[in-house]
């Protein structure tokens, strides 16, 4: 057992991160008393003294008055039983004095204005002084490890358990609930009184009002016989005629893929999407052969030498600047509210297939991108996309996308909407075509462009004139940057 | 960078500044600046007719509040924990909340009731309450609670501008909390007082949250983050009444929400919201709103308290359960 | 005149107190107030030397208190430095059967009652929140929020008349103490009133400390506050709260007219909070160091140390060994303070109700299992 013990400054909290020794009551070789005042430590405004945590007899300062010292660094070492022979080794700091979170990342602090103990001030344990009690302390950003998850980080995984659930009387109220939901009844169990209803999420009531199925009349092979979506959609198809007695056992040749991750993700805001906005979609086909030589241009120029460039770029262009003259493609449908929110910063989504799954990361406030900025854009979060790493914030807050279709040699589409948004463009690939040119048939860099928009917003005038201006730039984007801008 | 408590500071004296009808009243208020040093350096600046050392009667602080403000005054009443302001809940009330409604809109009462609240800061008994849930359950009163020290420097001044009383709660144990506040910026160009604020935009699920407990939340959100789920994290702001909108619109969303607060679960705030969501939202909801609070029991003693608390790790637990529905 | 009552330089407030012991250790036999009731105290040598024992002992454990706060093992600490006569005093004139209301500052008080000094350390260090029996120990909780005790006090003591436990000499009494600034509250207003409709055996003990945290006396009266009584019909008197002899006679007195029936008294001690209002306040902000050291002349200890010493009452080596013991008892409540081990989190669900509640058995048990769910749990 040390006898040698550190005293350390006192954690000053957050943010002051030392503190000035002001004055030593005590020198090496004082004998010392539990509680006497040993060392005067200033914040900035006032002086405290802090008393001796241990009597005994001083074996070292470490900082002498004026110094700046740092806290949970010792100050003064106490031999606390200074009859018994020496003891070699190393001393023992004292832990109760240092840092309670030393790697805190919270911004509080302590007041610049007080001094140690008094309020605002720094106080024992990281804690800044209050009148009445203990003071706060700090909290870190990091989750708990907890037992049996199997995992890294030591908690539930992110993936839903599809551990089953009683959806009424579930433990839900102000506590925190056992990790696993309750073990289920195995007993039918009548929900809200009504014996015999049918049990199911609401989402799934919605999608099955929607499709015309009435769940009374579908058997459901959820949690506790609920409907799921899959029992829905089922109810909904058209009926299969059932395979004779010799039918195959086919299903023994089906393969069976967990529907999780980005593809659940897609699914859902899919049908989401699809079925709350009234999808309209049109075509355009367009001469994008002056935009092909541009691109060239662009390409052979100085500015653009260290750039992967594509005509997505200048499709992306054609968007945004099409966008500005028409605001209301770039809403919102807040049906609830009763308002359609129209958003003045484009948050250009690009539809990306990555092996996970479709997702369409967003450029934000890409109309406040120049040119060359706006390709580094594209080219970061293609990139990023293809390697499976876009951040989830890059996947949120979207205003208005395209789908670029032309890269699988595909000539247009009808897209379905990202949820929130408004209009989404499919961009088809540029083939070479004949095409009636200054009058005559020549072969020509043709594309077709198909957009989708939400027709509770947009109206057929409001999408064609929007399709149409996307279209006449890319037929001629200089003369289109001239005239609109 | 500025502490919370320094914005409301700065906040308390523009207002001050701004209208000579504004006075501060409460205990220790004046010479000591407040327990929490809110309105350090006020009083020797404005006076002692406007910012008033009061005896210590919170009924008195809140009952002579409500007389000075039929005479045209703006009092700016603190009350120094939450855990005494109970003596002043008649004049609260019955008094302050009722007072437009039965004179028929003839008497305004522009009275802002400053109480710091919540725990999280290893006090003894009566320091550490939520007790928000009464005040916002009253009608006639206004109950806000900031965050953040821009909100606070913002808010402060709204709510004493306001012509409704406002029950002003301060986040105590985020006192010192740094953050950049304008403190040139006018007040119109601030979030109506009475908005809630998306500080964190996602898209897995909603935390609602205010006063101490955005902070929680968005740590949570940040722990979350690294596991691929982005949570949403929306700052309520005001607690009466409750910007609705903004909460279903982001529940819309995500389909899921988790609402936060300290005070306990019972007949609390997250009630009501998890209600008004369940019925604006119900086509939306991938699970049931969610609560963590404190739980139904007195404020424990300090060394339990974070044990009471809502964390980090309760906040995720729920969004965990929230995902297994 | 009497001596006790005149007015002397700055010593003595206007309107003048009970005195029997001045600050050089100066001895007045009796006191006589106007009312003609007359003050005196009759101890023995060896009762004066334990009432200094009391008073070094009540303050040694305060610094030591003082100090653990600062050392981060007590959250908080309302230190009574300056106050031990007037605690002192009144404590040991309660008999056996009597009934404390204390506020958050009369450990001196409770240390009077032969309770062990670490009873109320649980709540400072925020182990607990009090936690002991009042009945068991003829004293209440401590009470934080300001005022509300005198009421509980009250309706003790209409109790104590509806047992019949009044009217004689060996009757009940019931003490409630509080501050100069609780008595702007409502609820100590309201005190009074039944107090004085009900005939209480109540003594209304208001320590005059000078300051309601930051602020002065005068935010809170325009009359001295002995006076208040007169208004709610009963007699009030004021106390040199830092003269532990006369704090113990007049407390005598007015207890025992309120155990033989003749209803409450307002006593103010008139005394100085010498510290801060706790650990963290600083003092320094709303008052001047002057005031402090005038104050320090007035020193209770010191007074009683010159009357033992001039009346050579004790032997040489008394004060050097009271010390001793004094900083014994210290650091054995150091040593205990310090082994108080933190509750068990899953007992924030017990005693909300005497039989418990569904609902908290739920919330208990979900509370329970997700705590064992963390690593290290020990689950
Ligand atoms: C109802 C209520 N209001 C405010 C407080 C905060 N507070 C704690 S002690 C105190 C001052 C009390 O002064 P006094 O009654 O003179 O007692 P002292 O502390 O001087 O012993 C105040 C305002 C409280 N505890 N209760
Ligand atoms: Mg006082």
């Amino acid at each position: 057992m040390s006898r040698i013990k550190e005293f350390n400054l006192p954690d000053l909290g957050e943010g002051l991160t030392e503190g000035e020794i002001l004055a030593w009551l005590v020198k090496v070789g004082d004998t010392i008393e539990l509680n006497q005042p040993i060392v005067e430590v200033e914040t900035a405004k006032a002086a405290v003294e802090i008393p001796a945590k241990w009597g005994g007899v001083v074996t070292r300062i470490f900082h002498e008055a004026g110094a700046v010292c740092e806290v949970g660094q010792p100050i003064i070492a106490i031999d606390t039983d200074p009859t018994a022979p020496p003891v070699p080794g190393p001393s023992s700091p004292d832990s109760s004095a240092s840092p309670a979170s030393p790697a805190s990342s919270a911004s509080a602090a302590s007041s610049e204005e007080a001094g140690a103990g008094l309020i605002g001030g720094p106080a024992p344990g990281g804690r800044t002084a209050v009148l009445v009690g203990y003071g706060p302390r700090t909290t870190s950003a990091k989750r708990r490890p907890r037992v049996g998850t199997g995992n890294e980080n030591g908690h539930a995984p992110v993936a839903p358990a599809p551990t089953p659930v009683v959806p009424a009387p579930a433990p839900v109220v102000s506590t925190p609930a056992p990790v696993s939901p309750e073990p289920v009844v195995a007993a039918p169990v009548v929900v809200g009184g009504r014996a015999g209803a049918v049990l199911a999420k609401p989402p799934v009531r919605k999608l099955a009002r929607d499709l015309g199925v009435d769940l009374t009349g579908v058997d459901g092979t959820g949690p506790l016989g609920s409907v799921t979506r899959d029992d829905v959609r089922r109810a909904a198809a058209p009926v299969v005629p059932a395979s004779g007695p010799e039918a195959l056992d086919l299903g023994s040749r089906e393969r069976r893929i967990p529907v999780k991750g980005v593809r659940k993700l897609t699914a859902q805001n899919m049908v989401a999407s699809a079925f709350t906005a009234p999808h309209v979609t049109e075509f355009l086909t367009v001469d994008v052969t002056r935009s092909m030589k541009t691109l060239a241009k662009l390409k052979a120029g100085r500015e653009f030498a260290d750039v992967r460039i594509s005509p997505l770029l200048l499709v992306a262009k054609a968007v945004l600047l099409a966008a500005a003259r028409h605001p209301m493609v770039n809403s919102t449908w807040s049906g609830e509210t009763g308002e359609i929110v129209v958003k003045d910063y484009v948050n250009l989504g690009i539809a990306a297939a990555t092996d996970r799954g479709l997702i369409v990361p967003n450029i934000k406030d890409a109309g406040r991108l120049g040119l060359r900025e706006l390709a580094e854009a594209l080219n970061t979060l293609v990139q990023v996309a293809k390697s499976g790493k876009t951040p989830p914030a890059d996947m949120t807050g979207g205003t208005l996308s395209i789908t670029n279709v032309g890269v699988f040699g595909i000539d247009s589409g009808t897209p379905i909407l990202p949820p929130g948004e408004s209009a989404i463009l499919a961009f088809g690939a540029i083939r070479p075509m004949p095409w009636v040119h200054k009058g005559r048939i020549r072969p020509r860099q043709v594309t077709t462009l198909g957009l989708s928009f939400d027709h509770r917003i947009i109206d057929g005038e409001l999408g064609s004139r929007f399709l149409r201006d996307i279209g006449t730039f890319l037929e001629d984007p200089s003369t289109a940057i001239l005239s609109w801008t | 960078m500025i502490t919370l408590g320094k914005a409301l500071n700065h906040g308390l004296r523009r207002a001050l500044e701004d209208d000579p009808k504004v006075v501060i009243m409460g205990e220790d208020v004046g010479k000591l600046g407040g327990v929490f040093r809110i309105t350090d350096g006020l009083q020797k600046d404005f006076g002692e007719n406007r910012v008033i050392d009061t005896p210590l009667a919170e009924a008195g602080i809140i009952g002579t509040a409500v007389g000075l403000a039929i005479r045209g005054y703006r009092p700016v009443c603190e009350i120094q924990f939450d855990g005494f302001v109970f003596p002043a809940y008649n004049q609260i009330v019955a008094q302050v909340a009722k007072m437009h409604y039965r004179s028929q809109g003839k008497v305004r009462l522009p009275i802002v009731i400053r109480i710091p609240f919540g725990g999280g800061i290893g006090a003894v008994e009566h320091h550490s309450e939520s007790p928000e849930a009464y005040f916002a359950h009253t009608p006639g009163l206004k109950v806000v609670s900031c965050s953040n020290p821009a909100d606070a420097y913002s808010m402060i001044q709204q709510a004493i501008a306001s012509d409704d009383p406002v029950i002003f709660f301060e986040p105590k144990r985020r006192y010192w909390e740094k953050g950049e506040v304008d403190l040139s910026s006018a007040l119109p160009a601030a979030t109506p007082l009475h908005s809630a604020r998306i500080v964190r935009p996602g898209t897995a699920a909603t935390l609602l949250a205010y006063g101490p407990m955005v902070r929680v939340a968005l740590d949570a959100a940040s722990a979350a983050a690294e596991d691929g789920r982005e949570l949403e994290v929306i700052d309520l702001r005001s607690l009466s009444p409750i910007d609705y909108p903004v909460i279903f619109e982001s529940v819309r969303r995500t389909g899921r929400a988790v609402v936060v607060h300290e005070a306990p679960g019972n007949v609390g705030l997250g009630a009501e919201i998890a209600a008004r969501i369940t019925e604006e939202c119900f086509y939306s909801l991938e699970a049931p709103v969610l609560r963590v609070t404190g739980y139904d029991i007195p404020y424990p003693a300090a060394r339990v308290e974070e044990e009471y608390l809502p964390d980090l790790d309760r906040v995720l637990d729920a969004v965990d359960r929230s995902f297994g529905w | 005149m009497a001596k006790g009552e005149s007015v002397a330089g700055t010593d003595i407030p206007a309107g003048g107190f009970v005195q029997l012991l001045t600050p050089d250790g100066e001895r007045f036999d009796s006191v006589t107030t106007a009312d003609g009731t007359t003050y005196s105290v009759d101890f023995t040598d060896e009762e004066y030397r334990e009432l200094y024992r009391d008073l070094v002992t009540v303050r040694r454990l305060d610094t030591e208190a003082v100090a653990l706060q600062r050392q981060g093992e007590l959250g908080i600490w309302a230190s009574l430095l300056g106050q031990e006569a007037a605690q002192v005093g009144s404590g040991r004139a309660l008999r056996p059967q009597d009934m404390a209301f204390p506020t958050y500052r009369e450990h001196g008080v409770l240390y009077t009652r032969g309770i062990d000094p670490i009873m109320p350390f649980g709540l400072f260090r925020g182990v607990d929140q009090g936690g002991w029996d009042p009945n068991e120990f003829r004293f209440n909780q401590y009470t934080i929020v300001i005022g509300s005790q005198t009421l509980h006090a009250t309706g003790y003591a209409m109790g104590v008349t509806m047992d019949g436990k009044t009217g004689s000499a060996d009757g009940e009494a019931v003490i409630a103490y509080f501050g100069d600034g609780a008595t702007s509250q409502g609820e100590v207003n309201e005190a009074f009133v039944w107090s004085g409709v009900f005939n209480a055996p109540i003594v209304f003990f208001c320590q005059n400390n000078q300051y309601a945290i930051s602020e002065p006396l005068e935010r809170q009266t325009r009359v001295p506050l002995y006076q208040r009584a007169g208004g709610y019909g009963f007699p009030g008197i004021r106390v040199d709260g830092n003269d532990v002899l006369a704090s113990y006679a007049v407390t005598r007195q007015a207890l025992d007219n309120a155990r033989t029936g003749q209803g409450p008294t307002l006593i103010e001690a008139y005394t100085y909070r010498m510290g801060a209002h706790t650990s963290s306040d600083d003092p320094t902000r709303y008052r001047i160091a002057s005031e402090v050291e005038a104050w320090k002349a007035k020193d209770p200890i010191s007074r009683l140390r010159a009357f033992l010493t001039k009346q050579k009452i004790v032997k040489k080596d008394f004060f050097a060994q009271v010390d001793d013991e004094a900083t014994t008892k210290a650091l054995d409540l150091r040593e205990r303070v310090l082994a108080m081990p933190d509750p068990q989190p899953v007992t924030l669900f017990d005693h909300v109700y005497p039989n418990g509640s569904p609902e908290l058995d739920r919330q208990r048990a979900v509370f329970t299992e997700y705590q064992a769910s963390f690593e290290g749990s020990g689950h």
